[in-house]
């Protein structure tokens, strides 16, 4: 993580925005370029879990403190949305927006008190509060209401104006629009994040995690910087929640669940570098888009391989080896740049 | 003689254990004010309860007369109290500049005014040609320096130092006891811990020797230094 | 016939916690040497559990050889996760989180693969003996006197033994220790071991009473995970104290909620003890 984030000649950020323009651009054509329905949900898959990633990476990434609960953020907007939708007979593209502050505002209700305890018992805490929301959406009373396993089901985005459409590019038109949604959600996001964390909150929140005490005694009001820092944290998971719902019903408990919507990001943040915002970012896109090329490849034991793979990088690199590999790269490039 | 800092009858358990029993201290605008006592006699601890990083048991705590034993130890970086700590602690992976800039920012709302002060306290402190560099590849002088930077650029009434000559060699010790000098001059109150007298007792107006959590002697260094119960204290331990 | 609601839960809850117990104690231990919860811990619990069953199924082994076996395998296997996965990354606490979880994952996978989703079951231990007038398995009781002994025989290593000694040592602090002249890996390593005995154990003498799917490592997991925060990371006392309580509450809340919510009900209970009690009921303030 010994990284200077300072100094930075106006060759340094052009040099910096060219791989961002390049990977916008791929990201923009490829879809015309006909890669297939399948490709374009991954994509689109990818391009919002991005944003949970960055999340991620945001608060946990540049505070050390590891927060778990996310995918009950990211859950919750979710579930938000379809009770929204289901109960009150909001259309998804409104109940949309309503579920990401409340999904924020619930998030923050829970997860706040917990904010004062340090080290592995807030990680602890914040992994049972999705664990708990699964038990209490399965469980007897609730799951009435809400859908238990089979989950509750909407009209999906845009659903209504598809259906005027002919039948032909019906379908067609969901996954672009979709698509593209997530595109702009995952750019913006991305911009945004960078924004903010290099910025001085930024570097207040990365010296909340170096040294807590240190901060506290120099002057820095680290509860309110980590107050905020939760807070643009839970809403990035929120917004990629109830983007995520309002394309893939039925809403159930998948959207929960750690291992769907918190070890992959998770992973992508520390295999991409902790705090570096573009390593995570990098790592995001590879670590998915092969773990569903190995599904190609050998069928059910892609899962197996994937952790084998996760394993041995996380070993070898604890630190991260994306954010390392880029930074060589922009050596090189700036290299060829100078001559 | 006017009081800036009081401690009154302060009191501090860690479970059976007292570190701080109803110390009283009374420091006076404008001087240089030694603590000392041998290892484990509560000096740091007696620091971090003037910061407000250790929360009192009993007692008060007084800044020009105000009451601040329930503020958080950010806001009375604001009342102008700063802390330099123990072991050169600086945030290792934000480059100098940016371990200055932080705590200028989180006092002033003003960037501009923020980035003004956080130059002015590099340059006074001779770090301005490192100021993007990270603190792993300073000297421990330079990284005492990055210390007494921060706590210039907050512009404190006071400022106390826990043991800001430890380290450093016999010249580097010297432009310490300068710079504080200087700032003292400026109108700078300083609270000074050191284990080591040699230093302090050159530029102390008055010292206080607490041991075992408890004041035993206060008053001018050549008088501490020879009361009894302060001589046996030190060749008891040492 | 008649029984006293009461009875059952406070017979029953004391069946349960003992196997709770059983389980948090290895983990517990484990957290307290390496600082890092080890998230592969409900694994060796499957794997155990699976061994038992292909040992007594396909080779047609006496339950008891092949529980003994199974327990040694939870063991070993536990041992080399420390030394592959933890070890490497204990400087990196966020890093161990994921490689444990991924070790999980890859039992979780193998199992679903190799075994499918349907559950298995092993042999009970024969019999019902009446306790108060409730009629109680006498598999339980055997789980009952199992744990007791494995309680009884972990206090009196960590108290008597220099080994256990090491490992109290160890737990405090690792500079000290390392000062001491006692070899914190080392130490690790036997701490591995003696938990992944205990998880395997628990899976061994669990599995005939409630069937047995890839994912059941996940319950107990989350339970000891629950248990050492209540109990404090590392106490032994407060891992006894925080099974029955556990245990106790689980128990009467599935009398009162039925079984749905009773699952969660502790968990919600720990959040509460975690947020105004932050180092646990036991755990000492730093």
């Amino acid at each position: 993580m010994s990284v200077v984030f300072a100094k930075r000649s106006a060759k340094d950020l052009i040099v910096g925005k060219i791989p961002f323009l390049i990977a916008l651009a791929v990201l923009t054509l490829l879809p015309l370029l006909n890669v297939g329905g399948f490709w374009l949900d991954v994509l689109t898959k990818v391009n919002l879990f991005l944003l949970v990633t960055l999340a991620i990476d945001l608060y946990s990434g540049t505070t050390y403190y590891l927060n778990l609960g996310v995918s009950f953020t990211f859950g919750f907007a979710g579930y938000s949305l379809a009770l929204l939708n289901v109960y009150y007979g909001i259309p998804t593209e409104y109940s949309m927006l309503l579920a990401i502050p409340i999904s924020i505002f619930f998030s923050l209700a829970i997860l706040l008190p917990s904010l004062k305890i340090r080290g592995v018992y807030f990680a602890i805490l914040s992994l049972l509060v999705p664990i708990i929301f699964v038990g209490i959406v399965t469980a007897q009373p609730f799951s009435l209401y809400l859908g238990g396993e089979g989950g509750l089901r909407f009209k999906q985005l845009f659903l209504d104006f598809a259906r005027s459409l002919p039948p032909g590019v019906r379908l067609t038109f969901l996954q672009y629009s979709y698509y593209y949604i997530s595109l702009a959600a995952a750019v913006v996001g991305y911009v945004i994040a960078y924004k903010i964390g290099f910025s001085d909150f930024g570097f207040m929140l990365r010296a909340v995690g170096q040294d807590e005490e240190l901060a506290e005694g120099t002057g820095i009001n680290t509860l309110k910087v980590k107050v905020i820092g939760f807070l643009i944290s839970s809403a990035y998971a929120s917004v990629a929640g109830a983007l995520y719902a309002s394309m893939r019903p039925p809403v159930t408990v998948d959207l929960v669940v750690p291992a769907n919507t918190l070890i992959p990001p998770l992973t992508s943040v520390i295999v991409g570098g902790l705090g570096t915002l573009i390593g995570p970012a990098i790592a995001n896109y590879l670590l998915l888009l092969t773990y569903e090329l190995l599904w190609g490849l050998i069928g059910r034991w892609r899962v197996i391989a994937y952790m084998l793979l996760l394993i041995i990088i996380i070993t070898i690199k604890p630190q991260g080896i994306v954010f390392k590999a880029y930074v060589e790269a922009r050596k090189f490039l700036r290299g060829v740049f100078s001559e | 003689m006017s009081e800036i800092l009081g401690c009154e009858k302060v009191t501090k358990k860690f479970g059976g254990l007292t570190a701080l029993n109803e110390v009283s201290l009374s420091v006076v605008k404008g001087e240089i004010f030694g603590i000392i006592g041998p290892n484990g006699s509560g000096k740091t601890t007696l620091l971090n309860v003037i910061a407000g990083l250790i929360r009192l048991d009993e007692g008060r705590i007084l800044l020009d007369g105000r009451d601040i034993t329930k503020l958080k130890p950010h806001e009375r970086v604001k009342l102008g109290i700063a802390r330099m700590f123990q072991g050169m602690r600086v945030f290792p992976y934000l480059p100098v500049y940016l371990n200055v800039e932080l705590v200028a920012r989180s006092i002033y709302g003003d960037v501009r005014l923020a980035r003004a002060r956080t130059s002015w306290a590099l340059t006074m402190s001779g770090l301005l040609p490192e100021a993007g560099e990270l603190p792993i590849r300073l000297t421990p002088y330079k990284l005492r320096m990055l210390e007494f930077a921060r706590i210039l650029v907050s512009n404190p009434k006071i400022a106390l130092l826990d043991e800001p000559f430890a380290g450093l060699t016999p010249d580097e010790a010297e432009a310490m006891i300068g710079l504080i000098r200087k700032f003292n001059s400026l109108g700078v109150t300083f609270v000074i811990v050191e284990h080591k007298l040699r230093y302090l007792m050159r530029i102390a107006n008055r010292v206080a020797v607490l041991n075992q959590g408890v004041k035993i002697a206060e008053g001018r260094p050549e008088d501490v230094v020879r009361n009894p119960q302060v001589i046996e204290v030190y060749l008891g331990v040492s | 016939m008649y029984v006293d609601i009461y009875k059952y839960i406070l017979l029953f809850s004391i069946f349960h916690s003992s196997t709770y117990l059983t389980f948090s104690l290895g983990f517990s231990m484990l957290f307290g040497v390496a600082k890092i919860p080890n998230l592969a811990y409900g694994s060796l619990y499957i794997l155990s559990a699976y061994v038992m069953y292909a040992l007594t199924t396909y080779i047609g082994l006496e339950p008891l050889v092949a529980a003994l076996v199974a327990i040694l395998v939870a063991g070993l296997a536990s041992l080399l996760i420390g030394e592959v996965v933890v070890k490497p990354g204990l400087k990196m606490p966020v890093s161990v989180f994921i490689t444990t979880l991924s070790v999980a994952y890859i039992f979780e996978e193998f199992f679903r693969i190799e075994m499918g989703l349907r559950p298995i079951t092993l042999p009970v231990y024969p019999g019902v003996t009446y306790v108060l007038g409730v009629p109680v398995s006498n598999h339980w009781f055997l789980i009952l006197s199992a744990s007791l002994l494995m309680f009884l025989s972990l206090t009196a290593f960590l108290k008597y033994a220099v080994l256990g000694r090491s490992i109290r040592a160890v737990a405090e602090s690792w500079d000290e220790s390392r000062r001491l002249g006692i070899d914190p890996l080392k130490v690790l390593r036997v701490a591995f071991f003696v938990a992944g005995v205990y998880a395997g154990a628990t899976g061994v003498l669990l599995t005939p009473l409630k069937a047995l799917t890839p994912t059941a490592g996940w319950g107990p997991l989350f339970t000891a995970f629950a248990i050492v925060a209540l109990g404090g990371v590392g106490s032994v006392t407060g891992t006894l104290i925080a099974s029955f309580i556990y245990g106790f509450f689980e128990q009467s809340m599935t009398y009162v909620l039925g079984s749905g919510v009773a699952s969660i009900s502790p968990l919600i209970l720990i959040v509460l003890v975690l947020v105004f009690r932050p180092q646990g009921l036991m755990g000492r303030v730093e």
